[in-house]
């Protein structure tokens, strides 16, 4: 853990098994929205590529 | 493939209908899209940047035992290659069946030559393996 005195966690390292993680969704597939959780990917077995973007409506 | 991609940014699940539904670029986007408004996801993965209140973009593949297997971050003015993420995408799927073998950098697709076993023997010929 690092030593300042901020609420800081470590950030995951590569071959770390990923602690269980939801978040809503809007799902275009259903037209609605859901919920994303890594336990019901291990679930179904699906391998998962989380892609993290810094905003809506712009540009790259 | 077996496989879901999600996309995650902060913003809510109402601006990723409004925007999905408005933007004509995004027509044949059918997978989930993620909300992360607190940064409590973002955070984890260490792409949540305190100031902006944004995610990077930062791409994370898991593996369905939940273990991650890949990582690869830019700063907000450099778009991310789908066609690399694919390419690493089913180098993890080849190499979770082949446990004995190593894709090299030129690897791209099932099929193309791997390091099959490397070790001791393989110390000093990598060229041998590739190319014999």
């Amino acid at each position: 853990m690092c030593e300042c005195e901020c609420n800081c966690i470590d950030s995951l390292k590569l071959g770390q098994r990923v602690p269980d993680f939801e978040f809503d969704t809007y799902e275009p597939a259903k037209g609605d929205f859901g919920t994303f959780s890594l336990v019901s990917q291990m679930e179904k077995k699906r391998w998962t590529i989380l892609f993290f973007y810094p905003a809506d409506f712009t540009f790259v | 493939m077996g496989c879901d991609v999600v996309t995650v940014s902060t913003d809510t699940k109402f601006t990723h209908l409004a925007w999905r539904e408005h933007e004509k670029e995004l027509a044949r986007v059918n997978y989930p899209m993620g909300s992360d408004p607190t940064g409590k996801t973002g955070r984890m993965f260490g792409v949540y940047d305190e100031g902006s209140g944004l995610t990077l973009r930062g791409t994370f593949i898991i593996n369905p035992e939940g273990v991650l297997l890949g990582s690869e971050v830019n700063f907000y003015n450099l778009g991310r290659n789908i066609d690399e993420m694919m390419r690493k995408f089913k180098a993890n799927i080849y190499l979770a069946k082949k446990t004995n073998e190593a894709c090299p950098s030129k690897w791209k697709d099932d099929g193309d030559k791997t390091l099959v076993n490397p070790g001791a023997k393989m110390v000093g010929k990598v060229h041998e393996a590739l190319n014999g």
